[in-house]
């Protein structure tokens, strides 16, 4: 059976109510986005969703030692296993809570299997004022073979409040695990979020996570991207500032090899004036891998004073990988500051001769050039753990037995 | 140390070096002058190992071993040395990063302990005092905007730390102010023994006031056309290049 069939037998089995069986009627009609739908032109589902997955089942029972494993090693932890969660901290001015129900309208057609679909996924309240030190570690484990699961999260934070996420997805088998996952965070005013996704997942893993933020005036929001693993990853990262005075940045590496695909969608929508957006992405392709970017800017006409920069830097690393970046920008304001840039390179053979020539092997020499070309990026995540996490990930990658942390 | 014979080496089909021989033993300084595009820098890169550079004849045997055999990094590990007369920027590194990586690599290929961090920047902080070079210069990207001197004295800092058998200074002294000269001709001094050796390429004698050469070449249109001691450098300066080229033109 196919992805489509899958969905079919299991939402036939359950009640929804009339309107998420609107959705469920019309997304079966036109079924999955092809190469013909410019949002998806080039990344092509068509393996992705010829497979056979198990939905809404449950696996074996997580151990401390899985959890342990995959940690970063912070205390308070959020923990799903299959979809159920499993385990939630206890932080004053917070509450954690089980999966509710938010509206969201929209077009994309995950979003709206989503919508139809999702009973999994948190609810994080924050108080106004409530500014919490220690970072809040979300981990997703997938435990049964071949499953298909959806969370939708909301996060709602409160005024003046600040707040850290570290997020991981993993599949614990190596089987073909699909998650289609969605979280929106409501930013409210003068706050400031960090959000880290790393997706180093398991080889045959496929992901489509998408992240609506809506920021009120006088906020920033921060959302890291760092892809090391999974066969199949597209990032959908959509920003709305509703307010004046927000700061929307994003840092993105991503580090692929073999037959890997990442794809990286963003859209920041400059609404309201006095306002910025930064988004730096650095691509590091090797074997077959493939990379796209697809970076949208919007600026509406009440929008002046948009100060919004981009950049998308590649480094192809063998010759049949491949990267397809594209900037879109729509400007309506006349008051506005907006630049991007897309490179896409090879590692600089000068730069090689002189590492070489002070002694450093070929292999670590291109390994300490690709990181030198990814640390922007890195530099940007305030979490040591995580800017440590990214190094040793990078090296494993690069084969090398390097410390770049001096 | 270095035995270099016959040497011919080029790029595509552009010879730039023709039959060079050079014998350099240990514990020796010597100069190597000539004018722009001579192939000075052609030379020093076909020691360390560009391979850019395409070697058609002739062979460099370093301490009895074909250095042609070797890679650059291989030949950095048996003690070669290459002052860059462009050294390069590496954005996104910082220099006690980059010095750290070069070290731990160079002792992992000699079967060396590596050194513990903390030992490694004290090191670096007293070659650091021996240079004059100032604090914060650790942590800054390697090379990236640095000025024209302060490049060279990061390559003399790296030689330092390196502690190589052969160093090949490329025109180190081009860019430095006279206190910096004094200061890195000083350190180059300092690091001086009996068991290393020294190959300065450079247009003015004003070096080798502070490095006291104890043979001088003169490198033209590929070629060694004349050798002698240190007086020859003062000829040099006094008389420019014109007499020798025709007195080999003669030959
Ligand atoms: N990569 C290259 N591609 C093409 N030509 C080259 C290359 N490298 C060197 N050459 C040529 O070889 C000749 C020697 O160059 P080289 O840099 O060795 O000169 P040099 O003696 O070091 O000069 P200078 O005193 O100006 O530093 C020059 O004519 C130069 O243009
Ligand atoms: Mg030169």
């Amino acid at each position: 059976m196919s992805l489509i069939e899958n969905l079919k037998s299991y939402s036939e089995g359950i009640n929804v109510s009339s309107d998420k069986k609107k959705l469920l009627t019309s997304f079966f009609e036109k079924g999955f986005p092809t190469i013909q739908d410019e949002e998806w032109k080039y990344t092509s589902l068509k393996k992705l969703i010829s497979e056979d997955y198990s939905i809404g089942k449950n696996g074996s029972i997580l151990s401390d030692l899985d959890i342990s494993n995959h940690s970063l090693g912070f205390e308070n932890k959020i923990v799903f296993s299959d979809g159920k969660l499993i385990s939630t901290p206890k932080i004053k001015g917070i509450t954690f809570s089980d999966f509710s129900d938010f509206e969201c309208s929209t077009a994309d057609t995950f979003l709206q299997l989503n919508s139809a679909l999702a009973n999994n996924g948190f609810t994080i309240k924050v108080d106004s004022n409530t500014i919490v030190d220690e970072v809040i570690e979300i981990l997703f484990f997938t435990n049964t073979e071949n499953s298909f699961n959806q969370y939708r999260n909301q996060i709602i934070i409160g005024d003046n409040a600040e707040i850290k996420f570290v997020e991981k997805i993993q599949n614990l088998s190596n089987s073909t695990s699909f998650v289609n996952h969605f979280t929106q965070i409501d930013c409210g005013k003068n706050t400031n979020v960090e959000y880290n996704k790393i997706q180093n997942n398991t080889e045959n893993s496929k992901l489509i996570d998408t992240m609506n933020i809506f920021q009120k005036e006088d906020s920033t929001c921060n959302i890291n991207t760092l892809i090391f693993g999974g066969s199949f990853t597209r990032n959908n990262l959509n920003f709305e500032q509703n307010g004046s005075n927000c700061e929307s940045n994003m840092n993105g590496v991503s580090i692929l090899d073999k037959n890997q695909l990442a794809d990286n969608h963003t859209f920041v929508d400059h609404k309201q004036p006095h306002c910025t957006s930064n988004e730096m992405y650095k691509g590091v392709y090797l074997g077959n891998s493939k990379g796209v970017f697809n970076g949208k800017i919007m600026v509406r006409q009440d929008a002046q004073k948009i100060d919004a920069f981009q950049s998308n830097n590649n480094l192809l690393l063998s010759e049949n990988s491949t990267i397809d970046s594209k900037p879109q920008l729509e400007i309506y304001a006349d008051d506005v500051k907006c630049s991007h840039g897309c490179t896409i390179g090879q590692l600089d053979e000068d730069a090689l001769f002189y590492m070489r020539s002070r002694g450093i092997g070929i292999t670590e020499a291109k390994a300490v050039l690709t990181y030198a070309f990814a640390s922007e990026a890195i530099e940007n995540i305030s979490i040591l753990e995580v800017k440590l996490l990214a190094q040793k990930l990078l090296a494993k990658k690069l084969n090398v037995d390097l410390d770049f942390s001096v | 140390m270095l035995k270099i014979k016959d040497l011919k080496a080029g790029i595509e089909d552009n010879q730039i070096l023709n039959e060079i021989n050079l014998e350099v033993n240990a514990g020796e300084v010597h100069a190597i002058m000539g004018p722009n595009g001579s192939g000075k820098s052609t030379l020093a890169a076909v020691i360390a190992g560009k391979d850019e550079y395409e070697v058609v004849g002739g062979s460099i045997d370093f301490e009895g071993e074909d250095l042609l055999e070797l890679s650059p990094e291989e030949r950095a590990h048996k003690g070669v040395f290459l002052s860059f007369q462009y050294p390069v920027e590496i954005p996104g590194i910082s220099v006690s990063n980059f010095i750290k990586t070069s070290i731990t690599e160079l002792r992992k290929a000699t079967g060396m302990k590596p050194i513990p961090t903390k030992d490694l920047l004290k090191m670096m902080r007293d070659k650091m005092k021996l240079l004059n070079i100032k604090n914060g210069y650790l942590s800054r990207n390697m090379n990236e905007g640095f000025s024209g001197g302060e490049k060279k004295r990061n390559e003399i800092f790296q030689m330092a730390m390196l502690d190589p058998k052969l160093s090949i200074l490329d025109e180190t002294d081009s860019g430095l102010d006279i206190d910096a000269l004094r200061i890195v001709a000083n350190g180059v001094n300092k690091l001086k023994s009996k068991n290393n050796a020294t190959i300065v390429i450079t247009h003015y004698q004003r070096l080798l006031d502070y490095i006291i050469p104890d043979f001088v070449h003169v490198l033209y249109d590929g070629k060694i056309i004349k050798s002698g001691g240190k007086e020859l450098a003062h000829e040099l300066d006094e008389r420019g290049y014109d007499w020798i080229t025709k007195e080999a033109n003669k030959k």
